[in-house]
C-alpha cells in the first residue's frame, strides 16, 4: 500500500489476486449487471480461495458465481438479484440449503457500516426502521443507548474488507480509475477498504484521464491495484462501453439449475478458459463487438 | 384471474393508476427494478405534476424523461438527466433524515393485511423455502417516506399473507397505532395497487380495505384471492379504468418503445 511506486500499480489479474487469502472479507463493487468485476471474480475462482466472506454491493452474476463455485462461506446480502431474469440462482440455492451463511443487510446498514470503516469510527447510528433484520443479524444491528425520547437508533458495526473489488471502465497508470456512468457504492467500498483493486476494460494515457477528471471517481490515493481487463465486466455491462450479454446471462441462470450443470458451467467458461484471453475467444469476438455497438448478439 | 384488456397491458394499467396519485412539486425515489414506477413519475409528470420530482436510487439521475422506460441505474439516464448525484452523498437523505420523500412506490413477494412487506425469504429465514433477493433501500422509504405504495403484479394467497413471513420493509406493522409506537416517523402504506383493485388502510384500524375493484373483477373473487380478511366498505366502487388520454400520453410521452407491454403482459388464463 504505502510506498508503492504509481507505476506499479498496473499489474497482472494474478499478481493483483495474489494479496487474497482464504477466509478474507471481500467487498463487490457496482450494482445488479453494472460494472460487476467479473475478470477479478473469475480469477479468484481460478486460484480456487475459500471461506471469503463477502460483501457485495446490490449485485448479481459477481457474488452469485463466487458462491457457487463454494468460493464462499458467508455473504452479506443488501440485495443479490438476477431482476427480470429471476432470483440469483445459485445464491438461491445455497442460501435455502445452509451451504452458505446468509448475514442479512440493507441500505442503510451497508452505508452506515461503510462508513464507518471509512472513518475509523467503531460502528455508526443509524435508525431504527421496525424491521426484522436485528432478529436475524444481532451482531450486525444492534440496540443503540438513546436519550428518554428520542429518536430510536440502532449501532451498524465498521466494514473494513480485506479486499475491495470493483471494475471501472479506464483508468491511467497511476491509478486513477474513471467512470462513464454511476459509480454506486464503489467511492465508499474504496474508502472502507483495506485494499483496492480495479479492473479497468481499457488503460490511457494521463492526458485522457485529465481531459474529464470529473469522471474520476476513484482517485489514485484510494486505489492499490489496476488491472487491465478488456470486457472484464461480461456477462454485466460497463457503463458507456458494453451492455450486458443478455443471452449469456440467461444460458447462465439455465446452467445454474443444479450443482453439476453450473460444474460444467465453470469449467467451461473458467476453468478451462485458464485466463481472460482465452474466455472471450470462448464468448466470441462477433458477440462482444455486438454488446459494444449496443445491437443485439448475432 | 384478472379481467384482462385488449386495451391496455397489466403493466400500463398500474403505472395509470398509480400516475393519478402522485401530486405536484413532490420528491420521489425509484429503486433498481421499477419500470412501472419510472412510467408513473413521468406520466404524472405529463399530466397533473410537471413538477414532481425523482430521482434514481442507485444512480443519481434526477428527472430523467426521454419517452424511454430505462432501468433505474442505467447510465443511459444521465444523458436524460438534470442531475447526477454520487450514492454516498445520496444516502444522508435516502438512510437517514425524516420525510425527505413524500413517496416511494415498492413491490414485494408479500403483503400482508397491514401493508408489511417481504422481499427477502418465504419460510424461516435460516432455512427459507424461497430466498429472495433481500432488503436494499425498502426499509428506510417504507421507513422514513410520508407514505409509500405497494405495487404488485400478482394478487394471490403467495403474494396476500395473513403476515409476512419477514417485514423488511415496515407498513402499519400490528395496525392501529403499533408504528408510530414502535418509533416509526408518521406514514405507511396508502394504496396497494393490484391486477384485481386498489386497496388503502382503513383509519382506526390501519388494515387493508378495498377501495376500488377494476372492471370485471367480483368481491368473491378479491377475497378468493387474499389470505385475510379484507375490509369491504357499504359500496363497492369500480376502478375507473386507463383513459384514452392516460394511455395515448403514456404511449406518446413516456413508454414509446413498449417496455410495460412486453415486461407486464396480462397473465395467461390457468
Amino acid at each position: 500500500m504505502s510506498g508503492t511506486k504509481a507505476a506499479d500499480k498496473v499489474m497482472s489479474l494474478d499478481a493483483a489476486l495474489s494479496v487474497v487469502k482464504d477466509g478474507m472479507t471481500v467487498g463487490i463493487g457496482g450494482w445488479i449487471f453494472s460494472g460487476q468485476p467479473m475478470a477479478l471474480v473469475r480469477g479468484l475462482i481460478r486460484k480456487g480461495v475459500r471461506d471469503l466472506h463477502l460483501v457485495p454491493a446490490p449485485g448479481s452474476v459477481a457474488p452469485d458465481m463466487l458462491i457457487g463455485a463454494g468460493c464462499a462461506a458467508k455473504t452479506a446480502c443488501v440485495f443479490i438479484s438476477f431482476e427480470h431474469l429471476g432470483l440469483a440462482p445459485n445464491f438461491r440455492r445455497a442460501a435455502q440449503s445452509g451451504a452458505v451463511e446468509v448475514l442479512e443487510m440493507d441500505g442503510p446498514g451497508i452505508a452506515g457500516g461503510l462508513r464507518a470503516g471509512a472513518c475509523d469510527l467503531p460502528y455508526m447510528l443509524i435508525p431504527d426502521l421496525g424491521t426484522d433484520l436485528p432478529k436475524v443479524n444481532p451482531a450486525g444491528y444492534r440496540k443503540a443507548r438513546i436519550q428518554e425520547g428520542g429518536r430510536k437508533l440502532l449501532e451498524v458495526p465498521a466494514i473494513k474488507p480485506d479486499v475491495v473489488l470493483l471494475h471501472g471502465q479506464q483508468a491511467d497508470e497511476e491509478g486513477n480509475v474513471q467512470y462513464f456512468g454511476p459509480s454506486f457504492f464503489d467511492i465508499l467500498l474504496a474508502q472502507a477498504a483495506r485494499h483496492v483493486i480495479c479492473s479497468v476494460d481499457r488503460i490511457v494515457p494521463a492526458s485522457t484521464v485529465r481531459q474529464d477528471a470529473r469522471l474520476t471517481k476513484i482517485p489514485a490515493a484510494l486505489v492499490d491495484a489496476v488491472v487491465v481487463a478488456p470486457f472484464g465486466a461480461h456477462p454485466g455491462a460497463s457503463p458507456g462501453l458494453y451492455g450486458q450479454d443478455e443471452a449469456h446471462l440467461k444460458a447462465y441462470v439455465a446452467a445454474s439449475r443444479d450443482a453439476a450443470a453450473f460444474g460444467a458451467y465453470l469449467k467451461d467458461y473458467v476453468l478451462e478458459a485458464g485466463a481472460e484471453g482465452a474466455y472471450h475467444e470462448r464468448i466470441g469476438a462477433c458477440t462482444l463487438a455486438a454488446l459494444s455497438a449496443g445491437v443485439a448478439a448475432p | 384471474m384478472p379481467a384482462t384488456s385488449n386495451d391496455y397491458a397489466l403493466g400500463e394499467m398500474l403505472a395509470v393508476l398509480l400516475a393519478r396519485d402522485l401530486g405536484d412539486g413532490e420528491k420521489a425515489i425509484v429503486g433498481t427494478n421499477s419500470d412501472i414506477q419510472v412510467a408513473a413519475c413521468n406520466l404524472a409528470r405529463q399530466r397533473q405534476a410537471p413538477r414532481l420530482w425523482w430521482v434514481s436510487g442507485p444512480g443519481g439521475m434526477t428527472n430523467p424523461t426521454e419517452g424511454i422506460v430505462r432501468p433505474a441505474a442505467d447510465a443511459e439516464n444521465i444523458a436524460v438527466a438534470q442531475a447526477v448525484m454520487d450514492l454516498p452523498l445520496m444516502i444522508d437523505f435516502i438512510d437517514w433524515r425524516i420525510h425527505f420523500f413524500d413517496f416511494a412506490i415498492l413491490g414485494a413477494l408479500q403483503t400482508d393485511r397491514f401493508g408489511n412487506i417481504n422481499t427477502v425469504c418465504i419460510g424461516d429465514h435460516a432455512r427459507p423455502r424461497l430466498r429472495g433477493p433481500g432488503t436494499v433501500g425498502i426499509s428506510a422509504l417504507t421507513g422514513l417516506s410520508r407514505r409509500f405504495y405497494i405495487m404488485m403484479t400478482r394478487h394471490d394467497r403467495g403474494a396476500f399473507v395473513p403476515r409476512v413471513d419477514f417485514i423488511c420493509g415496515a407498513g402499519h406493522l400490528d395496525g392501529g397505532t403499533s408504528r408510530t409506537d414502535r418509533g416509526l416517523p408518521e406514514g405507511g402504506p396508502r394504496l396497494v395497487v393490484t391486477p384485481l383493485g386498489v386497496f388503502d388502510f382503513a383509519p382506526n384500524s390501519k388494515a387493508m380495505r378495498i377501495r376500488s375493484l377494476h372492471e370485471g373483477v367480483s368481491l368473491e373473487e378479491a377475497r378468493d384471492n387474499t389470505g385475510f380478511d379484507l375490509l369491504v366498505p357499504d359500496q363497492v366502487a369500480r376502478t375507473a379504468p386507463p383513459q384514452a388520454e392516460e394511455l395515448f400520453l403514456l404511449r406518446r410521452t413516456v413508454d414509446t418503445t413498449g417496455v410495460l407491454a412486453r415486461k407486464f403482459p396480462w397473465p395467461r388464463a390457468a
